[in-house]
């Protein structure tokens, strides 16, 4: 579904990404680990389509074609997401508004029929449920008011409504305490499907104990210095990054 | 300006129906006018914006025979009563008046209520005020009776239209809300004519003790037209004034508002929202008298600048020495679309009493390319993801306007300007 391909990125003349390669097929759940500043944010805002990073080399393909000259909405709409780790306020946009719009440009351009007022309601007040948001959240702009963790579930409560083929999530846990933790995780696996690829990019091995991650990588200085499985993550949080370095 | 004199001298010779004490009153203000001129940006306050197109063109007083026939399709706002002005002139036959409200021309107004008319018409630094004096020509007077509760806006439109040569008014529009009284005003001027024209208004307000005001006051004259105005509110012990102030059209507008807070207990909220494209000039000075305590006041204001329009706020919040406990916030917000596109924002505070809250903020900054981004991110193109930005910058100004008819009318005016307007920043 995601293939990476010795991907190079530069972010104002300053290299980031030195040569990241990964696949992620259909139904996996990946996380990617590792220090602040080692380019786990740079690589899921690539992936959304941010255009303040450069790609200098490499490729991104996305269901086998490369994707990298293509604008965020067409990825988007191509059925890619990003948890954003500082979800943005948009003022004065109305949050019920702003992901009926984003979810009828998704159904229009996989032609179909674009819900109404009362379907959208319909349809939103299950994926509320399941992140245990209250419905009056949908009232105010978007993230305008919200807690870090209100934000949180609510990028996921976009992740559930928006249906994304490829779901990127950028330090969805970090800020939130364990309650707030476990309703994301819930989210997540709520998600997960076997036509679904999750990439989930974390600091900490804590969520991965309610997601079952099929592999895990450590990201050091804007590579991939080591791949595995779960144990992975556990043998990190035990030794740190340290071990990894050279 | 030597068309001012002639056109001033016309209308003392001519117009017999007037009074001489009128006649004096116009010649002296003519005077005051003529000693200063037009404001030059050497003054204080006037600085930002350059009149010196009024005096290109040689403008005359509107008069009868400048009334077409009536456009078919006029701006109509939703349940109001309406009063409708045609080039200056008065349609009484086409206008609904409520009950409970008088109307009268300005002969009328001065023969019945001079006390009212020489308080609105006093000598003025505003040179622009002391010609409306010399020259006007049009206008009203609108009382609102003592108590009168009047459920629907009256709806003032002043349209422009079907022009052949450059015409000017200087309407005066003098509005009394009674004692105890609940009124929505709104006045409206609006055009559409391939002639210039100008108008210069002084609007004289004035609240009783516990009146309750809505003030809607929307500008989108034609870009031919020019539009000067000067605003006064007066307000008595108790009395609330909710205002709003749209403003979309004209090339050159500027417009002076002041509100004084005379008895204590009284309260204010002006608030105004400007959008601009092409070379418009939108300019606004609005002064806020505390002059007596306890009494409170809000103004939040905001631009959007679009190509190479430029934008003006200079709000000045006075708080006189025995103006205590006064509450007084004002905010100015600025959206420029394009970089060419200028806005001269200048919030000023002066407090002359100890126990008071003030707070004055102005920002300048243009649409959150993160918001961009983050609503691109979801699929939305880059065009709906500004149009929805834009229209969210002027959400919070426009949720004070609480007539729902009035906000739906000024909401579409948006809508429609937005779909037109160019972002590139």
């Amino acid at each position: 579904m995601l293939e990476i391909k010795d991907l190079h990125v530069k972010v104002e003349d300053k290299d980031i990404l030195k040569g990241i390669n990964l696949t992620v097929h259909p139904g996996e759940l990946h996380a990617i680990m590792g220090r602040n500043g080692s380019g786990k944010s740079t690589l899921a805002n690539v992936i959304a389509g941010q255009e303040s990073y450069e790609i200098t080399s490499g490729d991104i393909l996305y269901n086998g074609t490369s994707i990298i000259s293509e604008s965020p909405e067409e990825r988007a709409l191509a059925g890619i997401f990003m948890s954003f780790q500082y979800p943005v306020i948009i003022p004065g946009v109305n949050n019920t508004y702003f992901l009926k719009a984003a979810l009828n440009a998704i159904r229009k351009h996989q032609g179909k029929t674009e819900l109404d007022a009362v379907e959208f309601l319909k349809l939103i007040r299950k994926k509320l449920a399941v992140v245990e948001m209250d419905e009056k959240y949908l009232h105010r702009a978007v993230n305008d008011g919200f807690s870090g963790g209100e934000k949180k579930k609510n990028e996921i409560l976009q992740m559930l409504t928006l249906e994304p083929a490829l779901a990127i999530l950028d330090e969805t846990d970090s800020g939130l305490d364990i309650d707030a933790l476990k309703i994301v995780a819930a989210g997540v696996n709520n998600y997960r499907r076997d036509d679904r690829a999750i990439v989930i990019i974390t600091h900490y091995q804590r969520i991965l104990k309610y997601l079952e991650a099929d592999y895990v990588h450590v990201l050091i200085n804007g590579k991939i210095a080591k791949s595995g499985g779960e144990n992975l993550a556990e043998q990190l949080e035990e030794k740190g990054y340290s071990w990894l370095d050279n | 300006m030597h068309f001012l004199e002639k056109e001033l001298n016309q209308l003392i010779q001519f117009w017999d129906e007037e009074p001489d004490a009128l006649h004096t009153l116009r010649s002296s203000a003519f005077k005051q006018y003529k000693e200063v001129g037009l404001p030059n940006r050497k003054w204080e306050g006037w600085q930002f914006t350059d009149f010196s197109a009024l005096e290109k063109t040689s403008y005359r007083l509107a008069s009868p025979g400048d009334i077409p026939p009536v456009p078919e399709t006029l701006p109509t706002i939703a349940n109001c009563n309406r009063i409708l002005i045609i080039n200056g002139h008065f349609q009484e036959n086409l206008s609904v008046l409520p009950d409970k409200v008088t109307v009268q021309t300005l002969q009328q107004a001065y023969a019945t209520n001079p006390e009212i008319f020489n308080k609105a018409v006093v000598n003025n630094s505003n040179p622009f005020h002391n010609l409306n004096t010399a020259l006007m020509n049009s206008g009203l007077a609108i009382i609102v009776g003592n108590n009168a509760v009047i459920d629907d806006p009256i709806h003032i439109l002043y349209y422009t239209t079907g022009l052949t040569e450059p015409i000017m008014n200087h309407p005066l529009f003098l509005i009394v809300a009674g004692a105890d009284s609940e009124t929505t005003i709104i006045e409206h001027y609006a055009g559409a004519t391939n002639v210039q024209y100008w108008q210069n208004v002084v609007t004289n307000i004035k609240l009783s003790n516990n009146a309750v005001l809505n003030h809607t006051r929307i500008q989108e004259e034609d870009h031919n037209g020019s539009h000067i105005a000067d605003t006064v509110y007066s307000l008595g012990k108790d009395a609330q004034l909710n205002a709003f102030h749209f403003a979309s059209g004209s090339s050159l507008y500027r417009q002076n508002i002041q509100v004084n807070l005379a008895s204590s207990g009284a309260s204010s909220m002006v608030n105004g929202l400007c959008i601009a494209k092409d070379h418009q000039h939108l300019d606004q000075h609005i002064i806020i008298n505390h002059l007596k305590e306890n009494c409170n006041s809000n103004q939040l204001f905001k631009y959007i600048l679009s190509d190479t329009s430029a934008g003006v706020f200079n709000g000045r919040v006075i708080v006189s020495e025995g103006a205590q406990k006064t509450d007084a916030q004002q905010t100015t917000r600025n959206l420029l679309l394009t970089d060419k596109a200028m806005a001269h924002s200048n919030p000023q505070l002066e407090i002359y009493a100890d126990d008071v809250k003030c707070s004055h903020g102005s920002t300048t900054g243009q649409l959150d390319e993160n918001a961009i981004f983050y609503m691109r991110s979801r699929g939305i193109d880059v065009r709906t993801a500004q149009l929805l930005l834009i229209s969210g910058f002027a959400k919070e100004v426009m949720e004070t306007i609480t007539n729902t008819n009035i906000d739906t009318y000024i909401d579409e005016k948006l809508t429609t300007w937005l779909e037109h307007i160019g972002v590139t920043l």
